[in-house]
């Protein structure tokens, strides 16, 4: 998995050209973890 | 009458407040969605609707921070190291408990860096207001603005997840009441907040601080 999109100029260069929208699916799963998480130990606390 | 200290129901949001979190959701949602979903595979014309949404955006930032700094209490929503120690020890909070204090810092501080990178990106669009001018920075600088931006926008959309997650919830509920209605009750209010220090009274309360 790449971080950042690089992308090369007239001249050959390597230049940057933004972040790695491979890391899309990963800001969503991190979110949806975070929830599924919470509502696991939210359930669990409720039940003690 | 009720006097306000003995009012069932107690003011947390001012009119003018809910209207900047209402502007400033929709905008964030629609800027999220304007940039993932052809990302995702979703073709449309999405540069004018992101670029019209995040001048709404930079309006709404810097009606804000103006406010927020100038004619209400910026102490109010920062975080002090006793604050952390009151959170341990499960001391009511005063106007914002310590978890909503950390969610407004961090997405805060996200949409800003979206908000100036996108705002220096504007140069690179022509609109009816302005020619575009690619030129205006090095080529490496933008890539460092992209990465910013991109980043920032990746952050908010994880953050956005979780704070409306938490607004849906059935114990958090009263607050989304009171982002819509501008109130709660004094109840409901009491059951994380310290009457002390958040009467929900300001005018009436002058030694209020909401701290």
């Amino acid at each position: 998995m790449d971080l950042f999109r690089i992308t090369h100029n007239a001249w050959g260069q390597q230049t940057l050209e933004g972040i790695s929208w491979d890391l899309l699916p990963l800001a969503f799963g991190l979110g949806l973890a975070f929830i599924i998480g919470h509502l696991i130990w939210r359930a669990l606390r409720k039940r003690h | 009458m009720a006097s306000p200290a003995q009012a069932p129901l107690i003011t947390r949001h001012a009119p003018i407040d809910r209207a900047f979190h209402w502007v400033t959701a929709l905008a964030v949602l629609l800027l999220l969605a304007s940039a993932f979903l052809p990302i995702l595979g979703l073709k449309f014309s999405w540069v004018p609707l992101h670029w019209m949404t995040g001048v709404v955006l930079c309006l709404a930032v810097v009606f804000h921070t103006i406010r927020s700094t100038f004619f209400r209490r910026l102490k109010c929503m920062l975080i002090f190291p006793r604050h952390l120690r009151e959170f341990a020890q499960r001391k009511k909070a005063a106007k914002y408990t310590l978890p909503q204090k950390l969610m407004h810092a961090v997405l805060g501080f996200a949409v800003l860096i979206a908000t100036v990178t996108g705002a220096i990106m504007l140069a690179r669009v022509d609109t009816p207001l302005w020619q575009r001018n690619p030129y205006l920075l090095e080529a490496s600088t933008w890539g460092v603005i992209y990465v910013l931006h991109g980043a920032s926008a990746l952050a908010i959309l994880t953050l956005s997840m979780w704070h409306i997650y938490f607004s849906l919830l059935p114990e958090k509920r009263a607050y989304l009441r009171a982002m819509i209605g501008g109130q709660m009750t004094r109840e409901e209010a009491a059951e994380y907040h310290d009457p002390a220090r958040w009467s929900g009274q300001r005018k009436d309360d002058p030694k209020e601080n909401g701290q």
